[in-house]
């Protein structure tokens, strides 16, 4: 409950330093509104262009886009610390400064980065998500909400620990390795489309390396009434817990990997 | 037991060399920052550690509060070892590093102390009256409502102190904490330290490189280079054995001058004036001054101790670092 509370915290404290200059930081939520409408501009277009795409509706691709956006962006609203300011962490000695105090690193790193400007690109993810929906037919029922939020939810954890594999490699090597960019932004890029119309290497990165394919796909897939290959019912709620599972994982290497911190001079 | 114990403490870095030429990979060389250092501290006591740059200090502190995992040798300070269980040993030590804030930039400083409190998990009380205590020793009252980024470099400084003390470590690290503060902020820096060393028995360790925080702040010194512990003891001792070197400047009247000076000091001269620098311990003063005297009638005359940065930069020099 303590770290909870500390996190909230952390956070309003955030939003004020973001809020002490209010110009750039309206332009730079404005500047994100544009570069995410445009990035939905791409999907109505090939909606447009083609009416199915392997048998998704162009209402299914806006859902499967709205759901990634959804869960990217409010990753990168709440997970600033990890998906984006950890290298410069490192590299400043900031760090150092968290492993003098008394709480959990990670519990610190999530603490002290956060990004309202996403807040603009999680708008444009919902109302996504909302057209897709309503295009599709979808029936709302208690089951397809909770499936919903646990599929957002666990993306979530599951971006988080992607990220963390550059984080893991930025306490080795002090400079940040944007190859991990590859699965990361790029993971996003190509899994807001459904992951079946890709061929199989890429499937099998998507579904065992970055498994969107089982915390986005699957769910997604049910909510629009497309059960894959006639799988039971609970297979919705249990793979998502995959990413779940990547989270843990990458949380047990990172501290493994503080272990080997070597700090930089001063 | 003393409250800090260090026995042979080791760390070395790997550093990736600049990759030659006709070379796939790039050569990794070691270097060692510290090669065995020992040293015992008291309770209550007031230790300043000196040593040229690179000489290992950082790295010393740094592994002294846990930040650092050493590669060899035991430490153990209050009957804790630093880099074991680090969220339990760091609640009782306070680091302020004079390079790098620690409180949040851009909210105003009562903010960052107020969650410090949750950091620390203090309670209430606790935190109300260290909080008075320590902003009427630093006279932080009227900065409290102003974010970080705009205070002076001494403000800054103060509240950074005020910061780190809040959970009432027992011992506190300072990595050079006058770095690039005006007189005045030094004098009220280092009156505040000696107030919380009587006051409140903080045990108090601090590296720099301004010989006057050594002289006016502690009572041992140790001096680190090249990994390696040269000296450790009271600043006059250390002194006295670098303190070995007199310069006399001579003014004459008249401009016929020829001076011969004994065998052993050296003599230089800027217009009028004749600067000697020689070693008492070798040349008694008095057969100076009787052949000072022979050369011509002297209308001025000077004569210096060395210059305390100058000792340091000798023994430097003499301990080859």
């Amino acid at each position: 409950m303590d770290t909870v509370r500390l996190y909230i915290r952390s956070m309003g404290m955030l939003l004020r330093s973001h809020l002490q200059y209010p110009a750039s930081f309206v332009m730079q939520t404005l500047a994100q509104l544009v570069m995410e409408a445009g990035e939905m501009m791409v999907v109505i277009l090939v909606v447009d262009r083609f009416e199915k795409l392997k048998g998704w509706t162009g209402g299914n691709l806006f859902f499967f886009f709205g759901l990634m956006s959804v869960s990217f962006y409010i990753t990168e609203f709440f997970g600033r610390g990890i998906t984006g300011d950890f290298p410069s962490m490192v590299r400043t000695g900031k760090l150092d400064t968290i492993l003098l105090r008394p709480r959990g690193v990670l519990t610190q790193v999530l603490c002290s980065g956060m990004d309202p400007r996403r807040i603009t690109c999680i708008a444009v993810g919902t109302v996504a998500l909302i057209m897709g929906s309503r295009m599709s037919g979808v029936e709302w029922s208690a089951l397809k909400v909770l499936a919903l939020i646990e599929s957002i939810g666990m993306s979530c954890l599951l971006i988080l620990g992607l990220f963390m594999i550059e984080s893991i490699f930025c306490i080795h090597s002090v400079k940040s390795v944007e190859l991990v960019n590859a699965i990361t932004y790029g993971g996003r890029s190509a899994c807001q489309y459904p992951i079946d119309i890709y061929p199989t290497p890429l499937k099998v990165m998507f579904t065992v390396l970055a498994p969107f394919a089982l915390t986005l796909h699957v769910p997604a897939a049910w909510i629009l009434g497309k059960p894959l290959y006639g799988w039971p019912i609970w297979t919705v709620f249990v793979t998502p817990l995959s990413g779940a599972a990547v989270f843990f994982i990458m949380t047990a290497l990172f501290h493994r990997g503080m272990r080997y911190y070597r700090s930089t001079g001063s | 037991m003393s409250y800090i114990e260090v026995d042979g403490l080791k760390k070395t870095f790997t550093v990736k060399k600049k990759r030659e030429k006709g070379k796939l990979l790039r050569e990794k060389q070691t270097v060692e920052a510290l090669k065995g250092v020992s040293f015992s501290v008291e309770k209550g006591e007031l230790v300043g550690y000196i040593g040229p740059n690179g000489a290992g200090k950082s790295t010393t502190v740094k592994i002294l509060s846990g930040i650092l995992t050493p590669d060899g040798g035991k430490a153990n300070v209050g009957g804790r070892v630093p880099w074991v269980d680090r969220k339990e040993y760091v609640k009782h030590i306070g680091v302020v590093f004079g390079q790098r804030s620690q409180l949040w930039w851009d909210v105003p400083i009562i903010d960052s102390f107020s969650l410090l409190k949750d950091i620390y998990k203090l309670s209430s009380g606790d935190y109300e009256k260290r909080l008075k205590e320590l902003k009427d020793a630093l006279q932080l009252e009227e900065l409290l409502r102003t974010p970080l980024r705009l205070l002076s470099l001494g403000q800054r400084m103060r509240a950074e102190l005020c910061g780190s003390l809040l959970h009432r470590p027992e011992l506190l690290f300072l990595d050079e904490p006058t770095i690039g503060l005006d007189a005045v902020s030094k004098i009220a820096l280092r009156d505040f330290l000696k107030w919380e060393n009587k006051e409140n028995g903080t045990t108090i360790m601090l590296t720099t490189h301004d010989m006057e925080d050594i002289a006016a702040l502690c009572s041992r010194v140790m001096v680190l280079g090249h990994g390696q512990k040269l000296f450790d003891g009271k600043l006059p001792d250390l002194l006295e054995r670098f303190d070995t070197v007199r310069t006399v400047s001579v003014k004459y009247d008249g401009t016929d001058i020829s001076l011969k000076v004994p065998e052993g000091a050296s003599v230089s001269q800027k217009d009028n004036e004749f600067f000697i620098t020689y070693c008492p311990k070798e040349i008694p003063t008095a057969r100076l001054l009787v052949a000072l005297q022979d050369a011509g009638t002297i209308s001025e005359m000077t004569l210096q101790p060395e210059n305390i940065d100058h000792l340091i930069a000798a023994m430097y020099k003499e301990l080859d670092l």
